[in-house]
């Protein structure tokens, strides 16, 4: 396991990558490109696994009507309509949970993943959602995205635009994978308030201001659950929202409701969480929900020393047994 | 469809910018609820990234707080009107038991007099086109009280994006469905025209507010409403009776049964749809003896939706569910009321994460229709 960041501390200095460093330093065990006779591109390699039958459908980013979205491409003649930009902002590991049967019946799958969906693939590995031999990971290297797909050109990221998880991102080349694509990337700007610096500043404010908060936030929650259907470790077989004997958790979206889902959904990923962000970006009514999800990472990193990483070897503090637990009742 | 409703009986008037604030003072006074467009009070970091990279901030309907005028210009907001009707959660009844004693009280769904000002016309129409569903097996208290309590004025859009297509079903960038008058933007304030008693029982209400349209301001806004109207049409075109039969008859089309691939089943874009209905009813029990019933919104994108209780799924898949959501929309509806459950507002494609985009399926269903050979089974009533 690499050093782990320490989530509460202000960031060191970005470590400038000058193009061609970051390259000689990765790790050769990738091949960079899928055939002698294919460049190492995201084309050449998903021409090459789609043609060598690696793999069935490719599932990348492709330009849509309105801006980027999730493609599957079937055929090697198709694999032109693949892109990656910074408008790539999915976590197309989504798509391996093996209850999307839409897209397990297209046969063997091929992903692109940044790094950071790198680790929600590690997430499902780790879980037995998913095989390693079962998929091939495309890796892309990744200087940040923007927070919207939905542009028809790719926008340069500024401390406005670009996505506040990419600050200080641990692995914007990912290991996890079976091919590694694209040039190496500067690091990515820093928003204007970091996820930290949000957290903190909630944390500082007086408990009865923080509840305020958070009922207001909640009380815009239309219970559409866009946040656990996006995401991509959200892996039951029957959520227990979705559950009515007994109703754990009411269906309705009073404020007892969806205080109950939201605080429950977020308990649930903590220490499973890769904050890849999707399910805010995926909320109809926009709430902060990486909030949520950065405490409770804080929280695990602290307590377990843990951060979900893209090393599905790692296990995590939920599914993790050990017989020097400080917890009594565990041992 | 809207032209048709116009009424030139009575001449517009007009509502100068400096009159709008001292309309809805008026309106507060007289203890009338005003609903209107504002910029959404709270935003993710996410949505506030989005605001940037779209160069608008999001906007949302409100009961607007003393002192606050309705926004009354471009913009789309993310939710629809439809939950100051269908609200996302309302309690029907409660009830008590204690032993054979049972009782239950009616939770009353009347509202105060309300005044939609400034309404995109796709949402106003939504309300007319569920009214069919609303009032069809039985009739739904709820929701008739409060159309009835509420008086509508739709605002003529300029056509927000390339994901608005209301002229595709039916519908016009400046109709007045489902609403009781239209405001179109024009220099220096509103041309104003009720569309139904109600709306002119408005107006004569508050006669002080409005003066007289110039026929010059007339007719600028009839050159806005015309080239708003133009523009929407080149967004999409379909013939939606033929989309209504094709679907019909094609229900095992490979490509029909193919669109659910990209979706994650989140179930946003009916909750942003203004016509999307359906609804869940829970019981929700307080403490001992005595609960609530109440109805939620709900929707077909789910597993849960469809699930039986021996377990067995009739749409097992995303590729089932989303031919669900376009069968009903473009073929069931129609069939059975005689108009699309759609007002090509363009919300579902806009707040896709995945990026589904119904102008574009509609485009290729429209496509399919047209082939001879659909035409042929159409013509047969069977399966191609």
């Amino acid at each position: 396991m690499t050093e782990p960041h320490d989530l509460t501390t202000e960031a060191p200095e970005a470590t400038t990558g000058a193009p061609g460093a970051a390259r000689e330093a990765a790790p050769d065990r990738y091949p960079e490109t899928g055939a002698p006779d294919e460049t190492g591109d995201l084309h050449g390699v998903a021409r090459h696994v789609l043609a060598k039958g690696e793999a069935d459908v490719v599932i990348g980013w492709e330009e849509g009507r309105r801006g980027v979205r999730p493609a599957f491409v079937t055929t090697p003649d198709d694999v032109e309509r693949l892109v990656f930009d910074t408008r790539c902002v999915h976590n197309l590991a989504t798509y391996l949970n093996p209850r999307r049967r839409q897209v397990a019946a297209l046969g063997r799958p091929a992903v692109v993943i940044k790094g950071c969906d790198a680790k929600a693939v590690a997430g499902l590995l780790r879980e037995a959602q998913l095989s390693r031999d079962q998929v091939v990971l495309i890796g892309v290297r990744c200087g940040g995205v923007l927070e919207v797909a939905e542009l028809d050109e790719p926008a340069d990221l500024t401390p406005e635009t670009v996505s506040p998880r990419c600050y200080r991102c641990d692995n914007r080349e990912p290991h996890l994978v079976d091919y590694l694509v694209g040039d190496p990337q500067a690091e990515p700007p820093r928003p204007p308030k970091t996820v930290d610096e949000r957290v903190a500043e909630l944390e500082d404010a007086p408990v009865a201001e923080r509840w305020h908060f958070w009922v207001e936030e909640f009380s815009r929650c239309v219970r559409c659950y866009a946040c656990r259907e996006v995401c991509p470790l959200c892996i039951c077989e029957r959520c227990v929202a979705d559950k009515s004997v007994p109703q754990w958790i009411d269906a309705a979206s009073h404020p007892r409701g969806n205080l109950s889902w939201n605080l429950t959904r977020a308990l649930h990923l903590a220490g499973r969480c890769v904050e890849c962000g999707e399910c805010e970006r995926a909320c109809p009514s926009g709430l902060p929900l990486m909030l949520l999800n950065r405490k409770l990472a804080q929280a695990v990193r602290q307590r377990f020393d843990y951060v979900a990483g893209d090393d599905p070897e790692v296990p995590a503090p939920v599914g993790d047994y050990r017989l020097d637990d400080a917890e009594e009742f565990i041992r | 469809m809207s032209q048709e409703r116009q009424t030139d009986a009575a001449p517009a008037l007009f509502l100068a910018e400096g009159e709008l604030a001292a309309l809805v003072d008026e309106l507060a006074a007289a203890d009338v609820e005003v609903i209107g467009i504002v910029e959404a009070a709270a935003a993710s970091p996410a949505a506030a990234a989005a605001d940037v990279l779209h160069g608008r901030p999001a906007l949302e309907y409100r009961v607007l707080p003393p002192g606050v005028t309705p926004l009354l210009g471009p913009g789309m907001p993310r939710l629809s009107l439809k939950g100051f009707f269908l609200p996302q959660t309302e309690a029907l009844f409660g009830w008590r038991q204690h032993g054979a004693d049972v009782g239950i009280e009616r939770s009353a769904a009347a509202t105060r007099p309300r005044v939609a000002l400034g309404v995109k016309p796709c949402d106003a129409a939504a309300l007319e086109i569920v009214d069919h569903v609303m009032n069809w097996d039985y009739a739904d208290d709820p929701w008739n009280e409060r159309r009835a309590a509420t008086t509508v004025f739709s605002l003529a859009c300029p056509v927000e994006d390339s994901s608005c297509f209301c002229a595709a079903v039916g519908l016009a960038p400046d109709t007045a469905r489902g609403a009781d008058g239209l405001l179109t933007p024009v220099t220096g304030g509103w041309v104003v025209e009720p569309t139904t008693e109600k709306g002119a029982a408005f107006v004569a209400a508050h006669a002080e507010r409005f003066g007289p349209a110039a026929p010059a301001l007339v007719a600028e806004g009839a050159e806005r409403r015309r080239t708003a109207a133009e523009r929407v049409r080149a967004n999409l075109e379909i013939d939606a009776d033929s989309v209504r039969d094709w679907i019909a008859g094609h229900f095992d089309d490979p490509e029909l049964a193919a669109l659910g691939v990209r979706c994650h089943g989140c179930g946003a874009c009916a909750f942003v749809c203004p016509t999307c209905h359906c609804f869940d009813i829970v019981d929700e029990t307080e403490g001992v003896g005595r609960g609530t019933r109440r109805r939620l919104w709900d929707t077909c994108q789910t597993g849960k939706f469809t699930v039986h209780a021996s377990g067995h799924n009739p749409r097992d898949d995303q590729n089932a569910r989303f031919r669900q959501r376009v069968n009903h929309k473009f073929s069931i509806y129609p069939l059975r009321f005689g108009e699309v459950l759609c007002t090509g507002c363009g919300r579902c494609s806009r707040e896709c994460h995945a990026g589904q985009d119904l102008v574009e399926i509609l485009g290729a269903i429209d496509v399919a229709a047209r082939r001879p050979e659909a035409a042929v089974a159409a013509a047969d009533g069977g399966e191609a």
